[in-house]
């Protein structure tokens, strides 16, 4: 266990320093399928990522074998890979078989090539699936619940690399706008409070007061809030006005 | 696994502890140079450490933001440096021995900190420290990431949901400004100050006064000492 976890967390700095220093995809996946057959108990490793139109690709194996079989796997149309990324839920069938076969071309294949179980786990976030980690084993059986759970973290940390690279020039953009929702949900908050002070009402009451007096003035949320706790906006302007008598 | 295999801040907050063999973890993010509340915590006492960060405005999350770098703190309960004097006993009185704070950072951006526990006093080995600051690193760029599609003005659905922002803090901060006539900031300055004075979280002072429990301004039962 000691020289697992000594394993665990050099993957994790390895894939650090790759995401630091000049960014390479398939440097970086390259080292995650190794890593993989490393510190998971699994005989080969492979990923695929998808292309802007969908299509998968196999970008990083760890061996020949493993390249070959993904690659017929893309041919044929079928596999781990392919259900995990059309699904974006991982795939596991611990028992490959000649003659009750889930993928009836792949499984022979992966037979041959000396595999008996496959697992495959999406590279995955917000509802978006990028691609998949595929895990070959050369005995039957599933992968303990930890080696999942593992492969899992290790998948993760490639989609963040990933997405994050692609927007890595943003970085500063997306930090201010953060510290902006943040401070906007603050000030919401605070005039939230004076106004149930000020007019007596509970917090919910208030934040209704809040958003329809932004609404009926077309002005932003924040704005409003930011006025009422400066003073320059009184609360009792937002009090809900008797309906006009018509004449 | 624990259910979804989406990027989330959870993971990452539990993956950090485990690969440095800590007790628990919680992410802080800060704005300006105030704590704004916690992302994520694996456990009650990673949650209290980062509440009474953000109560008492002290302690490593905020020490690691601040001067950018790793804040450790090898033995809360005999410290060589003396420091956080309000945070410390009730952190240790809540069973934490050494404590660690490393900055969320990815070149000029700056997010808050990553906290790290562990119940028993000792220094991080050179390898634990290293696990910590890739995790650092690691956790800036899922933050970036998540909220890099958020509409504007708010916070990513991913990093809000398990995060505790203190709402009601603020709340009570504008009533108690309604009830004085100063500031927000003035009466989240009292605010801490009675809750401090009282010995009690500011949590539950918050909730108290926008329950309507506890008033600040004349014949309220507050204690306040200035003239």
């Amino acid at each position: 266990m000691v020289v697992r976890e000594a394993a665990l967390v050099r993957t994790f700095v390895e894939l650090t320093d790759t995401l630091v220093d000049r960014f390479d995809v398939v440097e970086l996946l390259t080292l995650l399928t190794d890593r993989c057959i490393d510190v998971l108990d699994v005989e080969a490793a492979g990923l695929m990522l998808a292309t802007d139109r969908g299509e998968l690709r196999v970008v990083a194996s760890s061996s020949d074998a493993m390249r070959l079989l993904e690659l017929f796997e893309l041919q044929a149309e079928e596999g781990p890979c392919m259900d995990c990324y059309r699904t974006g839920n991982p795939i596991e069938r611990p028992r490959l078989s000649l003659t009750d076969s889930r993928w009836p071309r792949f499984e022979p294949r992966a037979l041959a090539a000396g595999f008996h179980a496959v697992h495959a786990l999406p590279m995955r976030l917000r509802g978006q699936t990028i691609g998949a980690l595929n895990l070959f084993r050369a005995s039957e059986g599933a992968l303990a619940e930890d080696d999942i759970v593992l492969g899992q973290a290790f998948a993760d940390v490639a989609t963040i690399g990933i997405l994050q690279y692609r927007a890595a020039s943003e970085a500063q953009a997306v930090n201010d706008q953060l510290n902006n929702a943040l401070n906007s949900r603050v000030v919401i908050e605070q005039a939230k409070g004076m106004v149930a002070e000020r007019s007596g009402v509970d917090m919910e009451q208030s934040f209704h007061r809040l958003r329809s007096y932004a609404r009926g003035h077309n002005l932003r949320l924040v704005d409003v809030a930011r006025s009422i706790i400066e003073g320059t906006l009184p609360a009792a302007s937002l009090e809900p006005k008797p309906p006009v008598r018509a004449t | 696994m624990d259910g979804t295999t989406e990027v989330q801040t959870k993971r990452l907050c539990r993956v950090s502890a485990d690969v440095t063999a800590m007790n628990g973890a919680g992410i802080m993010l800060m704005s300006g140079d105030t704590p704004q509340g916690s992302l994520c915590t694996t456990d009650d006492v990673s949650a209290f450490i980062e509440e009474s960060q953000f109560a008492l405005g002290e302690g490593p999350c905020v020490d690691a933001y601040r001067l950018d770098r790793a804040v450790l703190e090898p033995d809360l309960a005999n410290p060589s440096t003396l420091r956080w004097l309000a945070f410390s006993s009730p952190v240790v009185a809540a069973g934490v021995r050494a404590i660690f704070g490393f900055p969320l950072h990815m070149g000029e951006v700056r997010l808050g900190a990553l906290n790290l526990y562990c119940t028993e006093p000792g220094s991080l080995t050179d390898e634990q420290y290293e696990d910590a600051l890739a995790m650092a690193d690691i956790i800036t760029r899922a933050v970036l990431v998540l909220q890099s599609n958020a509409p504007a003005g708010q916070l990513a659905a991913e990093l809000a949901s398990g995060a505790d922002f203190e709402y009601v803090v603020h709340q009570a901060a504008g009533m108690v400004s309604a009830q004085l006539n100063v500031s927000v900031a003035q009466a989240l300055i009292r605010l801490r100050g009675y809750a401090f004075g009282n010995d009690c979280p500011l949590r539950s002072v918050a909730r108290d006064v926008v329950d309507r429990h506890l008033r600040f301004d004349h014949g309220s039962g507050e204690s306040d000492p200035t003239p």
